[in-house]
């Protein structure tokens, strides 16, 4: 121990000083920070908002992108152990997504710089103090005379504007740039509507929603959790009424996934088939806008034919998806994102502008005024990197930004940064570009730090420390204010004491009073709406049109174009955290490493198997990974996931998977990166690797799994099973008569016997929902579970043996897609089932697996003592093993500290599995009982359905007629996963429902 | 005509041929047994250097992929627990039904049985997670008032095998008494005064012979429901389950007659080289050997049936679950083992039909060979097939065991041959006294004084 925590550790005493810190100086429910304090003070007096045993909770704003979602982060004596969505923000409404889930794996990454550091003549870096390091900076500063550049990865808000000030004081040069800024969206607003701000998409009011290549489920589009919400609600069956989604794109993403029409067209021809869609709109329709004749003349030669001769889509399709959408208003048509952008993205984002414009949704669900931030750009970057690259940085400073990994490698960023004279980084741990650098001064976390964000109009969150800093870092904004001090000069007006004095002051300018202030900090900001901007059609709207992108590489029909995906890594930032990388894809349910996906044609034809590594060869580089076999992509494309392959970013990232950017060339003046405009070849290398998937088989067998229905049908109120007679497929009933009549007799004698006997009186019984219409497989879920319940990662090589521990986890399985019918996803989040007559129980030998009270599923970990049979009679296999000590490698220091003090961490040889969160189900009593009530409907919320960006998950009390839950179960949607078994499981599904298209 | 038929088969030896014979097998061995023990303790160490590797870093170290959470260690206990059945049906039931057939090989599949039930008993210990809390499944006093689930097949099976333990170590000692007796009289030095202790003041006389020959009935009789009830037990392991491909009526009767065709297989495995060794081909003949086969061809028969009938039953039902479990077993991932194992005990046993298979002893080797290993697939394909495929299909998985599987596996053979191989050096392999009794009167002998 005493060695261990000679390490940056939590030794004991450095333990005693977080609570101390957070007892000293946190107030009620956010009031204000845990300020430094230097001195270990002992709960001689109890502070009054910190009860050890009691969390504290704190309003915050989430960083993981640019959306900035509203956090609520629960701290247990001096530490966050878990973020939920704040329900007051107007962007996430309480809801919060698996990146943003996984923040506290950044916090409490044991990759992170511990302190600052400086490269010594020999290349290596040594720590340093922050004096040093700040007399260092300020010193180059006052020598540079000006010639700064910087490049700044954080969203818009008091930091950045101080940034940019002091930037500017100097006469340096600033470009705020991440990955995925959605420049082809800017542009064509620009060119359409003569505003290059992207609006607010409200997907909550569409009623038919049309996507060009816009991923817009898939955890990287614009606002993720917004935009899913917004889908959830409009596309979730409700009360006979739900949206419809065709998706256009050679690959069916999560997006796609969730679509009741998905239609392969040729990679980047999506501008044709929605500028032949205005088209019939303007045609056939009345009541379009008056100046949208004025597009007569552009939209006129694209006919449906015509875009079905570009684009490989059927005319009769286009022209029936065009007369539906234009029948349902408002409609929604979306464009943009990174696996859409090739070098004709600005030409779709325009017709899809003049689709939207055309239909009437301009204004309705186009939004403008919201102004959501992306940033300034790759051509910002770009036109940064000319001038370090001709020498006119003395000075360059990166900030939350990783240039050097997300830019190709053809882009020579290395070899242009290096032209710098002297290069800083504040960088949270060793990335591939603060490795380039000669100074880093790691940030604070935004958890650690006091700070702002303003993602749109009308939003503006407020972040503050919740805990001591996990390291000796120091936020960007101190360090910039006191390299202004010691500089002097030009930074002489910032005079701020603290970067904390600096940002209440800005904000006391709009509020007026501390009360306003503490006020604000409570609701995590100041909400309002964005004022709407209403646009007409600008002139150069004329100049939309379809010209058929250039691609790179070989142009030869045996080359494949090369799609990369944003898939759970993100850009590249999310590669480093345990929970992610064990997450599995929610395409291909893939985890911890990259894979290239093969249209099962395609691998038949190039006599290629799952598995079988193959390189990837294009003009600007190769890479190799193992095929995945996936149906639902283009036969013409080979996609590869966006984020892996980094070559510095700590332990878990680095030399994990390949980086699909090394395919790439760079720019070509568009102003944005076309991930898609490559053609590679691709050549078998004879070599194999088993895929690390958490999938067994693709089919649900006719098992009636995942459940679903037609629209048509779920409107007759037919139960799944009706529904799937009408379709021809009877009922399989396993049981024989006589059996159904023993079960149902069974059932009755066990229904009349817990009206009495000890499962009688005031208990509730637990049971949840889960609406299959909502329900995206998004996978925020389970980083939830994760997060609150202590779940370890396994890694690779025990997920190669079906070892995950996901107490939650999303089967995905495929419908149709063979004999000409279409390819269906259906996906169902998969937990246990606290089962009424759970199989497991009886056979567990030591009375581990027993049954609550209150009807949970309980099991005593410490009685376990792991002979698995409970696992093995499991109809669901949702009980998880501990094969090895998970817990003492999933948790190194100092992750440790995110471990919820709850709920056991589990030991080897033991069986887990869901809970139902019985820890905030006892919460919720132990209050009530406290304020000598009753428990109410809605008390107790679980982390996953707390996390749920769809709203698909409700839970509650099965006894209470009138609780959520209970009504929820009386949908005629309802049924029961393996109904036959008689198990009676606690939790219902509801069926999807879809809009086929009629014979 | 019976008698007659009878009488051709017995010993020709005279009494104290017999004991000279039984007792020569005894004391100092050759480098040829020391060789073979050597190998035996050998491969038990394997085993002991698995499972300490089991101990201190867990069971992910053998080749379980869930949702199959049981593999080669069960499959292995079965296996073992099947072993020991036909030595206790020869030892008792043949005993109780006169078979004179059983008296030159009851002893040794006796011993079979005792260190097969010993081996098996290791492993419900090796295969749980946390080992050193084994004792928890048992019902011992305690302060919290804490009983075992006595719903749970696995405590059942804790009393299954303890019971049997006990009764099959019971009836083979007292089995033994007067062997050792007759082995101490003809011994001289320390030996006669070790098998003199052991003998527990065995002197041959009527009185002790009469309490004897009640003991052993009673215990026989004690023995004999065991051989049904154990393996049964064992089999509602998996018949208690809902796991198709488990969840049968069929699996009690299914799994004994299993358990006595694994159990004869692994007697001729034993004794073929065994009475060569030690010289016994006149007490141990040919006779012998017919009809054992007959017993295997029996209960083959009768899994040759119970094989059809899970796959008729399979398809029968309707069930999809089942069908699909069947299916696969057949035609899925793990062909090779469902084929092996219907092949090696469904077919192979079906060539004891010819008279000159079951007297040829080259064959019973090699037949006796392909049953261990179609037993031992019969238990790996029902327990890791199943479970690999069982209702939802977005879990299944196949198993791929690992060295700590064959590591433990190859402790357990190690673990028997060496307690085996001690036991026919230090005891009479052959009962004495029974086959003495099986010897007619001196005047029927040569045809009359």
């Amino acid at each position: 121990m005493s060695n261990e925590s000679a390490r940056e550790g939590l030794d004991r005493r450095r333990f005693l000083k977080v609570v101390g810190i957070g007892g000293a100086g946190a107030a009620v429910v956010s009031g204000c920070s845990t300020a430094q304090v230097e001195k270990l003070v002992p709960y001689m007096v109890q502070s009054e908002d910190q009860v050890p045993g009691v969390p504290t909770w704190y309003a915050s704003t989430c960083t993981e992108c640019a959306a900035g979602c509203g956090l609520h982060v629960k701290t247990r004596e001096g530490r966050a152990i878990k973020l939920e969505g704040n329900p007051a923000h107007p962007v996430n409404a309480g809801a919060l997504c698996a990146h943003g889930q996984s923040a506290l794996q950044g916090l409490y990454n044991p990759g992170r710089l511990q302190g600052p550091m400086a490269r010594q003549a020999d290349g290596s870096f040594t720590a340093v103090t922050w004096d040093e390091a700040i007399a260092t900076l300020a010193a180059k500063l006052q020598a540079a005379g000006g010639k700064l550049a910087v490049i700044s990865g954080a969203g818009r808000g008091t930091f950045t504007d101080l940034f940019q000030g002091w930037t500017a004081a100097q006469g340096g040069k600033f470009a705020r740039y991440s990955a995925f800024s959605f420049e082809p969206l800017r542009a064509a607003n620009q060119m359409t509507f003569g505003t290059p701000e992207v609006p607010h998409y409200d997907l909550a009011r569409a009623r038919y929603i049309l996507s060009f290549g816009a991923d817009f489920l898939d955890g990287s589009w614009l606002s993720p959790v917004e935009t899913q919400r917004g889908f959830a609600e409009s596309h979730g069956y409700r009360d006979g009424a739900m949206a419809k989604h065709v998706m256009f794109a050679p690959r069916m993403s999560l997006t796609g996934m969730n679509a009741d029409e998905w239609h392969p067209p040729r990679p980047g021809s999506e501008a044709a088939i929605a500028l032949a869609m205005a088209n019939v709109l303007l045609t056939e329709r009345g009541g379009n806008p008056a100046d949208a004749n004025a597009l007569r003349g552009v939209l006129g030669p694209w006919t449906p034919e015509r875009a079905q001769e570009e684009s490989g889509v059927g005319a009769e399709i286009i022209r029936r998806v065009a007369r539906e959408f234009a029948s349902a208003s408002p409609g929604l048509a979306l464009a943009g994102g990174a696996s859409g952008q090739h070098r004709s993205a600005v030409q779709t984002a325009a017709a899809v502008n003049l689709l939207n414009y055309v239909a009437g949704s301009v204004g309705q669900t186009v939004r403008f005024g919201a102004d959501l931030d992306t940033g300034d750009g790759y051509g910002a970057l770009l036109a940064l990197l000319e001038t370090v690259d001709r020498g006119e940085a003395q000075v360059a400073i990166v900030h939350e930004a990783n240039p050097a990994y997300t830019l190709p490698r053809t882009a020579g960023f290395a070899a242009k940064f290096a032209k710098a004279g002297f290069k800083v980084s504040t960088s949270l741990v060793l990335d591939e570009t603060a490795a380039l650098c000669d100074l880093l001064l790691p940030n604070h976390h935004a958890l650690e730090r006091w700070d702002d964000s303003r993602p749109r109009r009308g939003v503006q969150g407020l972040m503050q420390p919740v805990m001591e800093p996990v390291f000796k870092t120091m936020a960007t904004g101190d360090v910039l204010l006191k390299v202004a001090q010691k500089a002097g000069g030009a930074l002489a007006q910032f005079t701020a004491p603290s970067y904390e004095a600096h940002l209440k002051a800005q904000w006391l300018k709009q509020l007026g009073t501390d009360a306003a202030w503490r006020q604000a900090l409570a609701n995590g900001g100041v909400y309002g709406d964005a004022p709407a901007a209403p646009v007409r059609l600008a002139a150069s709207a004329a100049g939309a049109g379809f010209t058929a992108p250039a691609f790179d590489g070989d142009a030869s029909p045996e080359a494949f174009y090369l799609l990369p995906t944003a898939s759970v890594y993100g850009d590249g930032r999310f590669a480093n955290r345990p929970w992610l990388l064990e997450l599995s894809d929610p395409v291909t349910r893939i985890t911890w490493h990259s894979w290239a996906e093969l249209n099962p044609e395609t691998a038949k034809r190039l006599d290629v198997r799952e598995g079988e590594i193959v390189q990837l060869t294009s003009p600007h580089g190769t890479v190799e990974a193992p095929v995945y076999i996936f149906p639902g992509l283009h036969p013409e494309v080979v996609a590869v996931p966006l984020g892996l392959g980094h070559t510095s970013y700590g332990d878990w990232a680095t030399g994990r998977g390949v980086n699909p950017l090394d395919l790439l060339g760079a720019s070509d003046g568009q102003g944005f990166l076309p991930y898609l405009a490559t053609r590679v070849t691709l050549t078998k290398t004879g070599r194999y690797k088993q895929v690390a998937k958490t999938e067994g088989t693709t089919r649900q067998l006719g098992r009636g799994i995942a459940d679903a229905m037609t629209f048509a049908q779920a409107k007759q109120g037919m139960t799944p099973a009706l529904a799937a007679a009408a379709e021809g497929h009877a009922h399989h009933e396993v049981n024989t008569e006589r059996e159904v009549e023993a079960i149902e007799g069974f059932d009755a004698a066990q229904r009349e016997a817990r009206r009495h006997g000890e499962y009688a009186n005031d208990h509730p019984m637990w049971g949840m929902v889960i609406d299959l219409a909502r329900c995206t497989g998004c996978s925020s879920c389970i980083t939830a579970c994760y997060a609150e319940n202590n779940i370890p990662f396994v890694g690779e090589a025990d997920i190669l043996r079906g070892r995950e521990m996901t107490w939650m986890r999303i089967e995905r399985y495929w419908e149709g897609g063979e004999d000409g019918e279409p390819l269906e996803a259906r996906v169902v989040p998969m937990l246990c089932q606290h089962c009424d007559n759970a199989p497991c129980e009886p056979v567990c030998p030591v009375y581990a697996a027993y049954h609550t009270h209150d009807g949970l599923n309980g099991q005593v970990y410490n009685r376990c003592v792991g002979t698995r049979y409970c696992a093995n009679n499991c109809p669901y296999k949702v009980r998880y093993y501990n094969w090895y000590a998970y817990t003492k490698t999933a948790f190194p220091e100092p992750l440790n500290l995110q471990l919820n003090p709850e709920v056991t961490v589990r030991a080897r040889g033991v069986m887990e599995k869901c809970t139902f969160c019985v820890q905030r189900i006892r919460a919720a009593q132990h209050t009530a009982r406290l304020e000598d009530r009753t428990l109410r409907d809605g008390d107790v919320v679980t982390a996953c359905a707390q996390a749920c960006p769809s709203g698909a998950i409700v839970f509650g009390n099965m006894k209470d007629p009138a609780s959520r839950v209970t009504q929820a179960q009386g949908n005629h949607r309802g049924y029961h996963i393996l109904e036959d078994l008689n198990v009676r499981p606690a939790v219902t599904y509801l069926a999807k429902v879809l809009h086929r298209v009629e014979a | 005509m019976a008698a007659i038929a009878h009488e051709s088969n017995h010993p020709t030896q005279t009494h104290h041929e017999v004991t000279r014979d039984v007792v020569n097998t005894l004391g100092t061995a050759g480098t040829g047994y020391f060789l073979l023990l050597a190998g035996a303790v050998g491969l038990f160490l394997v085993g002991v250097v698995t499972f300490v590797f089991l101990l201190k870093d867990g069971l992910g170290l053998a080749g379980y992929n869930p949702p199959a959470f049981w593999s080669v260690y069960i499959t292995t206990f079965v296996f073992w627990v099947g072993i020991g059945h036909a030595g206790t049906l020869i030892s008792a039931i043949l005993f109780l039904f006169r078979s004179p057939w059983r008296t030159a090989v009851y002893r040794a599949t006796e011993a079979m049985t005792v260190f097969a039930v010993m081996t098996a008993g290791l492993f419900p210990i090796i295969h749980i997670g946390r080992q050193w809390f084994f004792y928890w499944l048992l019902p011992y006093p305690n302060q919290r008032w804490l009983w075992p689930n006595f719903k749970s097949p696995l405590v059942w099976d804790v009393f299954a095998i303890s019971t049997y333990l006990t009764v099959s170590t019971t009836f083979l000692c007292v089995g033994l008494v007067p062997d050792i007796a007759a082995a101490r009289d003809m011994m001289k030095g320390w030996r006669s005064k070790v098998y003199g202790v052991f003998s527990l003041g065995w002197k041959g006389t009527q009185h002790q012979w009469q309490h004897y020959s009640r003991a052993y009935l009673y215990l026989a009789a004690l023995a004999t429901p065991l051989v049904l009830s154990v393996h049964s037990v064992v089999s509602w392991d998996f018949a208690m389950s809902i796991v198709p491909g488990w969840h049968g009526t069929i699996f009690a009767p299914y799994f004994v007659a299993g358990a006595i065709y694994s159990g004869v297989g692994m007697v001729f495995t034993l004794m073929i080289p065994l009475r060569k060794a030690l010289k016994l081909e006149h007490m141990i003949t040919e006779y012998h050997f017919d009809n054992l086969s007959k017993l295997t061809l029996l209960t083959g028969s009768i899994l040759f049936y119970a094989y059809a009938m899970e796959y008729f039953i399979g398809w029968y039902s309707n069930n999809t679950y089942e069908q699909t479990a069947f299916w696969r077993r057949a035609f899925g991932p793990m062909w090779w083992g469902g084929w092996t194992m219907i092949i090696c005990n469904a077919f192979v046993s079906q060539l004891f039909w010819f008279k000159k298979v079951r007297t040829n002893l080259t064959a019973l080797f090699i037949i006796s060979i392909f049953i261990n290993i179609g037993m031992w697939f019969e238990r790996y394909v029902i327990i890791a097939s199943s479970l690999a495929n069982d209702f939802l299909p977005y879990a299944w998985s196949q198993m791929r065991p690992t060295w700590a599987d064959w590591g433990i596996l190859a402790g357990s053979f190690g673990w028997f041959g060496m307690w085996f191989l001690l036991f026919a050096r230090t005891f009479p392999v052959v009962a004495i006294q029974e086959i003495k009794e099986q010897i007619p009167m001196p005047r029927l002998r040569k045809g009359g004084h």
